[in-house]
């Protein structure tokens, strides 16, 4: 009996942790349902705010329609139209045919005075614009704010920027080269000097794993991401260790420090202009549909969706985006050919000067 | 006139010898400096735009140079006459405008010396350094900036050296006028910017200090 007694003593002891933490548990799912629940109605009042913000900017606006353009605006002098006209066959070579779905991104402007010390209403939906912008301004605010169709937060991730037309490609282009020329990594340089796997892993398009030692080839590359860029994030808790040891030369640690850092912080190799000319590429390549194919299937590896907007493999699109971007090496650091004429004429113009001097006419 | 020549030629060496044996050998040395340690083997990728900021910082060298030969060769071209209050001019038998003509001239021929040491310079130092891939050397177009800059510095020097007191008070009390008025400008919150007026038309364009702007590099992308 007594034995009974303890077995049954033993079990309760052994079984009130396990009840409690059980209930933990529970305590614990329940505030979680309940901060689900309150950011869901957070969420649909967010939603019903916007709408009524959305409803007060647009009041008495009226709305212009260029292409596939839709401008809301209050009435006001700015060139809205005309801006539009110029603004829509640049977007419309980029977006192609999804160009067509832009209707339902409405543009919310509120033309507003110049004069800053003018009181206005606060609004938290749309852009401002002083009522005074010339047509110039305007339609370069039309084309760096439009929002590009179907952009899906993958693409957005891989990307690191908004895809919208360019005011200067050429330039883009050229940002790129010099980035491709004095970029401090041994694969981008081997991706200028022509090794195409090289510059797909520099762009992050195909496999993704083993990021760092494949952005970053050598050790000493490794070692200077390490101490320069993250010296402060690991000089403290537990891998200020590892970091003296990175400190140290001894790769190993470098290594697994960049790789303990949380996704999508190792800083790549090459900036954003890089990948959003590769993606301008594919459009280029792909033709009116070629957006359309690349928002098409946001679930897809991102070589494929480039793959299918440019319609070829993705080895010959890199390979076409090497060479465009070849193509746009900066012009050399010469003087113009004005320059030499302008510094010989200013120099025949003090010599003359000095000639006519009354000095020594004592 | 070939043997006045020589012989103006002569005396402004021997008045500014150690000035152009000075600029020449640093002429020659800012581009061997500019580019010292590319020539590592070992060079990697991470050291490319170490390169660049080196070759940048050394370029800043270029047009101060240029500035102090020109200003300095200007100054040793008429302290003697100056000292001597022009005597030894007023006795020749030459209109004073090719008298300065001479000087003038001499002047340059001695500058060439400093202009073919970057030339020398640079061309060695990029022989003798391996440049990362997609770099480019450019030492003709620095030898050439760094000519028509030493020129221009000789002239504007020279012209200011060879006016009188009277002509350098004027200067001065233009630049003083301009000054005062920005800063009266300033005060009464006109929107009046002529230090920028000044600036764009002095250094952009054609304008005559135009060939010191921008960046002096020897090797760019």
């Amino acid at each position: 009996m007594s034995r009974l007694l303890g077995v049954l003593l033993t079990v309760s002891v052994l079984a009130s942790p396990v009840q409690s933490q059980d209930s933990l548990i529970a305590r614990l799912r329940r505030q979680a349902d309940s901060l689900l629940s309150a950011w869901r109605d957070a969420q649909e009042l967010a939603a019903v705010a916007d709408s009524l913000e959305q409803v007060r900017a647009t009041a008495g606006s009226d709305t212009i329609a260029v292409g596939g353009l839709r401008i809301i605006a209050n009435p006001s002098p700015l060139p809205l139209r005309e801006a539009a006209e110029r603004a829509w066959p640049v977007i419309d070579s980029l977006y192609g045919s999804a160009a067509e779905d832009l209707p339902r991104y409405p543009y919310i402007f509120r033309a507003v005075d110049p004069d800053s010390s003018v009181r206005r209403t606060v609004l938290h939906v749309g852009v401002e614009l002083p009522w005074d912008l010339d047509l110039r301004g305007t339609s370069t605010v039309l084309l760096t704010t439009v929002v590009a169709p179907h952009f899906d937060p993958v693409l957005a991730d891989w990307l690191g920027t908004a895809l919208r037309p360019t005011l200067r490609p050429q330039d883009e282009r050229t940002a790129v080269f010099v980035q491709l020329v004095t970029a401090p990594s041994e694969a981008v340089r081997r991706c200028f000097l022509g090794d195409i796997v090289r510059c797909k892993v520099v762009l992050q398009v195909g496999d993704s794993t083993g990021l760092v030692t494949q952005w970053y080839v050598t050790p000493a590359e490794r070692e200077a991401l390490v101490t320069e860029s993250f010296a402060d994030y690991f000089a403290r808790g537990a891998t200020a260790p590892s970091l003296q040891r990175c400190r140290q030369h001894r790769d190993d640690a470098c290594t697994a420090l960049l790789q303990s850092l949380p996704p999508g912080s190792l800083p790549r190799p090459l900036g954003h202009a890089a990948r959003l000319v590769l993606v301008r590429e594919a459009l280029r390549a792909g033709g009116r549909d070629a957006y359309r194919r690349l928002v098409a299937s946001p679930n897809a590896a991102i070589e494929a969706r480039l793959s299918s907007a440019a319609e070829t493999d993705i080895d010959s699109l890199v390979a076409r985006w090497r060479n465009s971007v070849l193509a746009a090496r900066p012009r050399p650091l010469t003087l113009p050919w004005w320059a030499g004429f302008a510094a010989i004429g200013w120099t025949a113009l003090f010599g003359f000067c000095a000639l006519r001097s009354s000095r020594w006419r004592l | 006139m070939i043997a006045m020549f020589r012989a103006v030629l002569y005396s402004q060496w021997k008045w500014s010898r150690l000035i152009v044996v000075l600029g020449t050998v640093a002429a020659f040395a800012i581009p061997l400096l500019s580019l010292q340690g590319a020539a590592r083997a070992d060079r990697g990728a991470m050291q490319t735009p170490e390169l660049l900021r080196a070759v940048q910082s050394w370029g800043t060298l270029y047009p101060l140079l240029a500035t102090a030969l020109g200003l300095l060769m200007a100054i040793a071209a008429w302290a003697p006459d100056h000292r001597g209050r022009h005597i030894h001019a007023l006795t020749l038998p030459l209109e004073r405008w090719r008298y300065v003509l001479l000087r003038f001239g001499a002047g340059f021929v001695l500058l060439a010396a400093p202009i073919a040491a970057v030339l020398i310079g640079s061309s060695l130092a990029v022989l003798t350094a391996t440049l990362p891939p997609g770099l480019q050397a450019y030492p003709i177009a620095l030898a050439m900036r760094f000519a028509f800059a030493v020129f221009v510095a000789y002239a504007v020097f020279f012209a200011v050296s060879a006016g009188t007191a009277r002509t350098a008070g004027i200067l001065l009390a233009v630049i003083a006028a301009l000054i005062l008025v920005q800063v009266v400008a300033s005060m009464a919150n006109l929107n009046l910017d002529l230090f920028g007026a000044a600036q764009t038309a002095l250094l952009l364009g054609p304008g005559p200090l135009a060939v010191f702007a921008g960046r002096w590099m020897l090797v760019d992308v």
